[in-house]
């Protein structure tokens, strides 16, 4: 409405109508200036110190000119390159059992009853927020050195209780799996509202397995929000530092480990290694927003037809 | 409305929960509850060290209640909570009067630059901004101002979710335009129309930021570390020290973010049912 009362207002040379035009723009300017504060903030802690440590992965460590020198070495130095290894591994096997659990949970929990299905719910709205350094610590008490379970594993002589190390990379796996299967769950239980019981009836008249009816009719169309909660697991993982960094420390090769020992480390700060790690993280969890937006977008498409 | 519940009731299968539905919900659920219920036991005990614990005691909390470290870092870490909180719902706020009333255009940008963070969390974000900062020599290498800029962009994804939300339900463009019309300014009408309008759907966004910062230990320990403990830091460094303080301090935290958590879920219930 403004925009065109101003045009207008323009070529007329009546002085009224200049006043006019004058106030109307000098309103959108300040209009604008309500939008520079967060501007401001953005460009300061958002934008800058993403591009500061693109900058500290471009600029050598020896050399210290513009180059991928940083990149070379984080691919050739063994510590790093099973850092990525380690990360994408424990962050993929994670995701993997926690979409397998999670898709029965949310199969199960939406063919309950409405007291079951809200009792459930409340349950993976509680227990979602039990992650990072309390969780390690819950973890610690139930399996580590001393734990609970370890105990009865040896006064009941089982030994994958009494032998289990959380202090190791499966350690980690079974936190991991841990903080995935809530958040999971919580993500695929609405896409099961769109399966419709006319299938199921549809599928048995005409002589369907119930097996047919599950690999054929029900994965397949919640296969859009299954691949896209899949890749929220993945970047989920990937990012994790707290439950980590508390049970390990910084004694275990993990992406996010080993870029913040490069910035905060107790002996010297390496922002051109750090910054190398990071963009490789950066560029990881990127490609899972790209593959979940894709996959929101079809999930959603799909259910348009309501 | 009413239509759309029936058809949901009807797409569900049962009434009458199947056996082994009731199975694998309760397994998971038990899987899930478990590490919690043993901490809290454990809290509760003077030791574990058989089958069952012995010699039930309220010594942990005593200790962790008069100690005034564990104080500080609440403190601490409220004023973290809603400081960096409501520097987020001003910023925003501000901002989307410009996206509602004067360049819908920049919409799209915001988008972008707010789900930003929620792509790349806690660590880049961090570490991004100490490289950035540390060492400058000005105020922006101060730690604290580096943190509250830190929690300001952690919690932006989650608010201006709620924000965005709020502001399409009621269609704020067509209520600045209708109050335009009757002779009120924009900006008059965006503070006395649409903002009181849309607080209850802020309310549920910014509740659900503040249980993220006080969960937060990443930004908190690589940004300020021992300088300005948190509670998530404070837990990390009695850790090794004392389990039974730090089962008491996890049953803390975890209580305090499951009462946000009952708070958030009930206001979403019954703006639903409205």
């Amino acid at each position: 409405m403004a925009e065109i009362s101003q045009t207008a207002a323009a070529p007329a040379a009546g002085e009224p109508a200049t006043a006019q035009a004058r106030s109307a723009k000098s309103r959108r300017w300040v209009g604008y200036v309500a939008f520079l504060p967060f501007l401001l903030v953005i460009v300061g802690y958002e934008l800058l110190p993403l591009a500061q440590l693109v900058l500290d992965s471009l600029i050598g460590k020896e050399s210290g000119t513009l180059g991928i020198e940083n990149f070379v070495k984080v691919f050739t130095t063994p510590l790093y390159q099973q850092s990525i290894i380690n990360s994408v591994w424990i962050s993929l096997v994670s995701a993997v059992v926690g979409i397998v659990v999670s898709f029965l949970a949310a199969r199960f929990a939406y063919e309950s009853s409405e007291r079951v299905r809200s009792a459930f719910t409340m349950v993976l709205n509680m227990m979602s927020n039990f992650s990072g350094v309390p969780l390690a610590f819950a973890f610690m008490i139930l399996m580590g050195n001393s734990g609970v379970l370890t105990i009865l594993g040896q006064q009941w002589n089982i030994p994958f209780l009494a032998d289990f190390d959380l202090y190791t990379g499966e350690g980690l796996l079974v936190l991991y799996i841990y903080f995935q299967i809530p958040l999971a769950t919580l993500l695929l239980l609405p896409a099961f509202s769109g399966i419709k019981k006319s299938w199921r009836e549809a599928a048995i008249i005409l002589r369907a397995t119930p097996l047919d009816y599950w690999f054929k009719i029900v994965i397949p169309n919640l296969m859009p929000s299954i691949l896209g909660t899949l890749s929220v697991l993945f970047s989920n993982a990937l990012a994790a530092y707290a439950t980590a960094f508390a049970v390990v420390m910084n004694n275990y090769a993990l992406l996010p480990l080993q870029i913040t020992s490069k910035f905060k480390g107790d002996v010297q700060i390496d922002a051109a290694t750090g910054g190398a790690l990071a963009v490789v993280l950066i560029i990881l969890m990127v490609v899972c927003t790209l593959i979940n937006n894709y996959f929101t977008k079809r999930a959603s498409k799909g259910r348009e037809i309501i | 409305m009413s239509s759309k519940t029936k058809a949901v009731e009807a797409a569900a299968p049962g009434k009458k929960t199947p056996l082994a539905a009731k199975i694998f919900l309760g397994i998971v659920g038990l899987y899930l509850l478990v590490p919690f219920l043993t901490t809290l036991v454990y809290s509760l005990f003077v030791e574990w060290t058989d089958v069952l614990p012995s010699g039930f005691t309220l010594r942990n909390y005593a200790e962790l209640f008069t100690n005034s470290t564990f104080w500080l870092s609440i403190g601490r870490t409220l004023i973290l909570c809603l400081v960096s909180v409501a520097i987020t719902i001003v910023l925003l706020l501000l901002a989307m009067y410009v996206v509602v009333a004067v360049n819908r255009k920049l919409g799209r940008f915001m988008q972008f630059v707010c789900m930003i963070p929620y792509a790349l969390q806690g660590v880049i974000l961090s570490i991004g901004i100490i490289s950035l900062y540390t060492g400058t020599g000005t105020i922006l290498s101060n730690r604290m101002f580096m943190l509250f800029g830190a929690y300001t962009i952690l919690v932006l994804p989650y608010i201006y979710q709620g924000i965005r939300n709020a502001l399409n339900a009621i269609d704020a463009n067509m209520l600045i335009q209708a109050a335009e019309m009757l002779g009120c300014g924009r900006f008059r009408a965006y503070v006395q129309v649409v903002l009181p309008n849309i607080v209850s759907g802020i309310l549920v966004s910014s509740l659900l930021a503040e249980s993220i910062v006080f969960g937060d230990f990443v930004l908190a320990n690589n940004i300020a570390g021992t300088n300005y403990q948190n509670i998530q830091v404070f837990l990390q460094a009695n850790m090794a020290r004392s389990s039974g303080l730090s089962s008491a301090i996890v049953v803390v935290i975890f209580l305090v973010v499951a009462a946000v958590t009952a708070i958030v879920l009930k206001l979403q219930r019954s703006s639903q049912n409205r």
